[in-house]
């Protein structure tokens, strides 16, 4: 990989003058592969300095995994993409974040379209208290389709993606919280791609489900490779490199070591990297 | 700790605990039972013949043929009773028989006159008439036996007197006649006696039978008709059987109480007979019958709540209590809704969530002193005590307990549905609504059912902003009405009503309701029981269904 501060981004409007010259330039000439790039970006929670000076792009269509000890700030990094750390009183960023070469932390961002294209499953599945087919629809309702025709046609494609169809296309009007816990967990994947967005954020999508469902949830990820960019946080080393295409790795907030899976797990050029993945540390 | 010592301890606790609720239900059983039991006798007694004729003459309620066959049945059981009571009344009250006679001998004066009878024979006629009545006043104003008989004596004497042969005169003799049976059998040295019991007699018959025949229609209906239920009816029976007096066995003794029996009193006199026969033909009087007066519950009272039953009463009640559910409901949950999503940590939302906690704990008259004040001096829209000032008092009352309820339930709602909600693109507000509210729903519900409650019964901030004990039921107009003035559709909101908090309260201090007719009473404390428990089992019934969805069942 080039390192990032080299890599200029692409310019996106004019509000991106009143940043600092060097971000402004960077974000010029954004690679065109990457949907995700980060130049020195930092977030804080108060005083607390969650994620510090991160610069890294993330490939389009690829699936991208990020390791680290805990309190390491990986998923402080993945809810910053779609700013779900907003909800956190007192919390700030600095740097640029930007997604699809559009500057995340702007002032003028539209946080509902961020999060439409950014979609985004959390640790614990957490369907709402509805029905599947109204879980599948809250995103595409929330977007103004009414039709009861394409909703029908959204969720049947969702959660065909999803690889939940066949278990549930009889009772789709059951609740949502009838399903096991791996069904819900694709439950919510296949709420999330209902939005239609290009990148898809997991902050440790498999860490409350037994090594079945895991093991359906790593098959559906790498069906969704390539449709979609994929971010996932995970404290499972073997799911990092099952998985995924880039590895990042990142220790007391800030990124060690960005490379390919297959490099980093068998020749990582930093001794923390290799401390940590054979095991004598974290 | 010794594992034995644990366990005793541990036992201790679980028996405690179990006797507190065990407690707490024969409370609430001790308390509630004889209240519903009591409660219960306004709509399930039984009723006399004159309960039928009431609710047929009041509402048209009933079976013509039915009715009329039983009231010929009471009928021909009450005459003799009337009979007696009437012959015996002419002996031992002379005065109306005094009148009569005057007015016999101003008849006959009349007749004379009528019939041109010539002067000499008229003013000779007119003596000998004079004498006979004198003689006959006489004899009825009289005490002592011997000198009645002897007056009648001598007024039957005249009868063949041809001077009264088929004149209003022979009215004389015919009293006479009918007052000698009397002076026969009863003792008149004791008339002054006889004549108060007398009149405590009848009024215990009018009590059971309703007015004498023969008497002016009482202007109130409680008096129009007799008992109407049959446990009235036993109190008037021992009225009319037995005699209570306080007596002294001698100076500075004290007072005792003494049931004396109405045929001891009147013994030897032609009235022994009725309390024998009140006794024998009690059913045929009264004709009992089983009775489940469900209409009590949508009857209007009568002679304040002497008949009938407290429909209006649950109108207002429920008017009031939903009015002001329409105005706590929304502006609590939404008060709650910004405290816990919008507002940050301030020291003014410190401040005000403290004032919502001390608003909870405010006695109840404040708050219907503050109605009174605010919404009905200040606001001049409203201007005077009406439902919309009351129910708006009750609102604010239930408010605290509602935003405390739903502010509790909101924040316990998992961080992560509103993160799914957020990362799905939906704005604050559409996860509010969509997500955040439906899910903290039951919890809400249960600060709404417990503020309902209150509200429904609470007789202080209603008491001066808009309940009346007496007065029109609130009118929502007609159709028609609402076509030509829009605004007449709100009209209720500005009347005053009646309430069943406030009418329980007012029947317990109009001693003479509460005394004469206790069911009423606790018929009304039980309505508003029912009623609670009502509106409380279907806001449970909601939130079960509720909390079944977000479980998912």
């Amino acid at each position: 990989m080039e390192t990032p501060e080299t890599v200029p981004l692409k310019k996106t409007d004019a509000g991106q003058a009143a940043r600092p010259q060097q971000f402004a330039q960077a974000a010029a000439e954004q690679s065109c592969e990457a949907v995700i790039s980060a130049r020195q970006f930092s977030f804080f929670y108060g005083a607390k300095c969650g994620v510090d000076r991160v610069s890294m792009d993330i490939r389009s269509g690829s699936v991208t995994a990020i390791i680290g000890p805990s309190g390491c700030g990986k998923s402080t990094f993945l809810r910053s993409i779609n700013r779900m750390n907003d909800l956190i009183p007192g919390s700030r960023a600095e740097g640029i974040l930007a997604v699809n070469g559009h500057d995340v932390y702007d002032k003028r961002t539209n946080l509902v379209n961020l999060r439409q294209q950014v979609g985004m499953v959390f640790q614990k599945p957490n369907p709402f208290a509805k029905s599947i087919f109204d879980n599948i629809c809250y995103g595409p309702r929330l977007q103004g389709i009414r039709s009861r025709g394409r909703l029908a046609e959204i969720a049947e494609k969702c959660l065909r993606d999803a690889a939940l169809w066949d278990e549930v296309k009889d009772d789709l009007h059951k609740s949502a919280l009838a399903l096991s816990g791996g069904q819900q967990q694709r439950l919510c994947i296949a709420r999330t791609l209902a939005t239609k967005p290009n990148v898809v954020l997991m902050d440790e999508p498999c860490s409350a489900l037994d090594p079945i469902a895991t093991a359906r949830i790593e098959d559906l990820i790498a069906q969704l490779k390539g449709a979609y960019t994929i971010v996932i946080v995970t404290h499972n080393m073997q799911q990092a490199a099952r998985v995924s295409d880039e590895t990042a790795f990142f220790c007391l907030g800030k990124l060690i070591e960005y490379d390919k899976t297959e490099k980093l797990f068998t020749n990582p050029s930093k001794k923390e990297t290799e401390d940590y993945i054979t095991g004598r540390f974290g | 700790m010794r594992t034995w010592l644990r366990q005793i301890q541990d036992k201790g606790f679980t028996t405690a605990s179990a006797g507190a609720v065990v407690l707490i239900a024969a409370a609430l059983l001790v308390v509630l039972v004889p209240m519903f039991g009591r409660g219960i006798t306004a709509v399930v007694f039984t009723e006399t013949v004159e309960f039928r004729r009431l609710q047929k003459d009041l509402h048209g309620r009933g079976d013509n043929e039915h009715l009329a066959r039983a009231l010929a049945d009471a009928a021909a059981a009450r005459e003799p009773i009337y009979t007696m009571l009437r012959e015996f009344s002419e002996g031992i009250d002379t005065e109306p028989l005094v009148k009569q006679a005057r007015d016999v001998y101003q008849k006959y004066g009349e007749y004379l006159n009528y019939h041109n009878t010539p002067k000499r024979q008229y003013s000779d006629y007119r003596r000998q008439a004079k004498d006979v009545r004198d003689s006959l006043v006489d004899a009825l104003e009289s005490d002592d036996r011997q000198t009645v008989l002897d007056g009648l004596d001598a007024v039957l004497k005249e009868k063949d007197n041809p001077a009264f042969a088929d004149t209003p005169a022979m009215e004389f003799f015919a009293m006479a006649q009918r007052y000698r049976k009397i002076a026969e059998t009863v003792d008149l040295s004791h008339r002054a006696e006889y004549l108060t019991h007398l009149q405590e007699v009848t009024a215990a018959i009018r009590q059971l039978l309703g007015p004498l025949p023969g008497e002016a229609t009482p202007p109130l209906w409680m008096d129009q008709y007799g008992a109407t239920r049959l446990d009235i009816a036993r109190k008037a029976k021992a009225a009319l059987l037995y005699d209570e007096q306080w007596i002294s066995d001698g100076p500075g003794k004290p007072m005792v109480k003494k049931i004396i029996s109405r045929k001891e009193q009147f013994a030897g006199t032609p009235l022994e007979p009725l309390f024998d026969r009140v006794e024998a033909d009690w059913e045929k009087l009264l004709q009992p019958r089983l009775r489940i007066y469900w209409q009590y519950f949508f009857d209007d009272w009568v002679n304040s709540h002497y008949f009938g039953g407290v429909g209006p009463e649950i109108l207002g009640t429920l008017l009031l209590t939903l009015m002001s559910m329409c105005v706590a409901i929304p502006l609590g949950v939404i008060s709650a809704a910004y405290l816990v999503e919008y507002a940050g940590d301030t020291v003014w939302i410190k401040i005000i969530r403290m004032c919502i906690n001390t608003l909870a704990g405010v006695p109840s008259i404040v708050y219907g002193l503050f109605g009174l004040a605010f919404f009905v001096v200040t606001i001049g829209a409203i201007g005077k005590p009406c439902i919309l000032a009351a129910s708006l008092t009750l609102s604010i009352l239930a408010l605290p307990v509602i935003i405390r309820a739903s502010e509790e339930a909101i924040r316990a709602v998992p961080q992560t549905y509103r993160e799914a909600s957020l990362a799905l693109g939906a704005g604050k507000f559409r996860t509010l609504v969509l997500v955040t509210l439906p899910a903290a729903g039951p919890g809400i519900l249960t600060g709404i059912i417990l503020s309902l409650s209150r509200a429904a019964g609470e007789t202080a901030p209603i008491l001066f902003t808009g309940v009346v004990a007496m007065g029109p039921i609130p009118s929502f107009g007609s159709p028609s009405q609402w076509i030509e003035n829009p605004g007449s559709l709100l009209g209720w909101l500005f009347q005053p009503t009646r309430a069943l908090s406030y009418g329980s309260y007012d029947i317990a201090v109009g001693d003479r309701i509460s005394m004469l007719a206790p069911h009423q009473q606790f018929g009304m404390a039980m309505t508003l029981i029912l009623l609670t428990v009502a509106l409380n089992v279907a806001a449970i019934v909601i939130r079960s269904r509720l909390s079944k969805k977000l479980r998912g069942c």
